[in-house]
């Protein structure tokens, strides 16, 4: 699967990261990019959520059971 | 008393003076010298700390004054979890002379409840980073065939309770790394519900993900630990202000009259699984119908949709925490730890928001999902150990794992052996219940632990 950001695209995100591969490390890196910007367009969702769909800021689990039946 | 005792045989011997504490530490010592060079469980051992603690637990004992069923338990820990006065590299040429000078909180409940520590166990680096054979210590290997990883990052007490060279350990979950090691060592492991455990003293990985947890060769043994490990902790922030309920009482009460889900799409679908891995799911679900329980199918978002979130949450806060290293030492980092923790620093604060967002989201989903039954199952992990490769890779990202939806949504897991695979390897199940409800988990896995002959087979070393 082929990344859909370019190679100097993708060079220029590690420079903004601040981080310093080398440039083997830098092709392989950018050989998992496609998978991590599959995952990204999921996080992002086909539409845009609702202002009120809130991030889980303080993590706290949901649907608690009191007694651990 | 066999060769290798659990938790609960070795306590019940030790109530006897059947054997010593000093007895059953020399024992295991003797094992570790054996086993280990093969094996490469430990980064350190401590063997005048292991007697000095079994000494203090054997005049308790000779006092008719035991602390409990942990008094005289040889254990270690996983080297990110601090341990004063004793150094805690997380596997890393970074941390190699660390040596902190106070007790993570979970270490000191369990030396509170009489212990034994015998050392420091391998972990992946920083909990991440491995298996990685150019780091300062080896790799554990997979004491049922050691041309095979032990999965991580929990590696050393996977590998250290499977070869019987400890009676149980500590470890840490940030997307499998309790269970994933319990499954392809053969062992039992639970990561509890978020909060449940300190994660004070611990060296992160996360913030949000991380759980601590641990390792032993039976689920009433993971409970023993369980308990000592439990309970609030003001200097963890996520630390749950809940009461510690008994993770043993109930253990024997079966599960007639509970409602199972089985999430059939994890491991037909999603990622699907060898023969051994399914075999061992449709016996898990004969097993629970046979003992009275109601199997019911569960649809849950895919697996890919918690691994997007997981995923990025995961390497964005590590990333954050690495960061000033990332930008002036990637070099010393081991290959693997680098590459992954690489990808935090190029996601955007607003996508992390989004996977956050996300999270909420998977965590309605689950719960709406779990409103009529008691407890899921699901595949562990989608083969048995895998060999070592040559070379360090990067992360599979193309085969989302089945631990990481319940990193996200933080309720408690565990994976007990299911049985084993054609090259004598185990494969693991995985039971999750609904947040802090880990008796009922405890009491499901025993179940199945208990008509299964699994825990009769150790590697033969």
């Amino acid at each position: 699967m082929k990344a859909r950001t370019t190679e100097a695209d993708f060079a220029a995100l590690i420079r903004h990261a601040g981080i310093s591969p080398s440039e083997q490390q830098i092709a392989e890196l950018y050989e998992g990019w496609a998978w991590i910007e599959q995952m990204l367009e999921r996080l992002r969702g086909p539409s845009p959520r609702p202002r009120e769909a809130e991030p889980a800021h303080v993590f706290v689990p949901l649907a608690v059971v009191e007694d651990g039946r | 008393m066999s060769e290798v005792p659990t938790i609960a045989e070795a306590a019940r011997q030790l109530a006897r003076r059947a054997i010593s504490p000093v007895e059953l530490t020399r024992a295991m010592q003797q094992r570790i010298e054996r086993l280990d060079p093969a094996i490469n469980a430990f980064i350190l051992q401590t063997p005048e700390r292991a007697l000095a603690d079994a000494s203090a637990a054997e005049t308790r004992f000779m006092a008719g004054a035991p602390l409990g069923p942990l008094d005289g338990i040889p254990i270690a820990h996983k080297d990110i979890y601090n341990t004063a006065g004793i150094r805690t590299t997380a596997h890393s040429r970074l941390l190699a002379d660390n040596v902190p000078d106070a007790d993570a909180t979970t270490v000191a409940k369990l030396r509170a409840a009489g212990t034994v520590m015998l050392g420091k166990l391998a972990t992946h680096e920083f909990a991440i980073g491995g298996p990685d054979f150019a780091l300062p210590w080896p790799p554990a290997r997979n004491p049922w065939n050691r041309e095979h990883v032990t999965a991580g990052s929990s590696s050393g007490t996977g590998a250290a309770v499977a070869a019987g060279m400890i009676l149980g350990g500590t470890g840490s979950d940030t997307g499998g790394s309790i269970r994933g090691p319990a499954a392809f060592c053969g062992v039992a492991g639970i990561k509890p519900t978020y909060g449940r455990c300190s994660r004070a003293g611990v060296l992160p990985l996360t913030y949000s993900m991380d759980h601590t947890g641990p390792l032993a060769w039976t689920v009433e043994d993971c409970a023993l630990l369980l308990q000592a490990m439990a309970g609030h902790d003001a200097a963890d922030p996520a630390s749950a202000n809940r009461p510690v309920p008994d993770f043993t009482a109930g253990l024997r009460r079966g599960v007639a009259g509970l409602r199972i889900g089985l999430v059939r799409h994890f491991h037909e679908t999603d990622q699907k699984v060898n023969p051994a891995v399914q075999q061992a799911i449709d016996r898990a679900v004969a097993v629970y119908r046979d003992q009275g329980a109601e199997i019911r199918e569960v649809t849950l978002p895919s697996l890919f949709e918690f691994q997007a979130c997981g995923f990025l949450i995961l390497v964005t806060e590590a990333f954050a925490l690495h960061e000033p290293w990332m930008r002036t030492r990637r070099a010393e980092y081991g290959r693997t730890m680098a590459a992954r923790v690489s990808y935090g620093g190029l996601i955007s604060g607003a996508d992390y928001v989004q996977a956050l967002r996300r999270r909420r989201e998977l965590c309605a989903a689950v719960a709406h999902a779990m409103e009529d039954v008691d407890l899921l199952l699901t595949a562990a992990a989608a083969t048995e150990a895998t060999p070592f490769l040559p070379e360090p890779t990067g992360p599979q990202l193309d085969k989302p794992g089945f631990y990481i939806p319940f990193n996200v949504t933080g309720q408690p897991a565990m994976t007990v052996c299911g049985g084993f695979g054609e090259g004598g390897l185990p494969v693991g199940i995985q039971l999750a219940a609904k947040p802090f409800a880990e008796p009922l988990l405890l009491r499901a896995a025993h179940a199945f632990e208990a008509v299964t002959p699994w825990r009769e087979r150790r590697p033969l070393l």
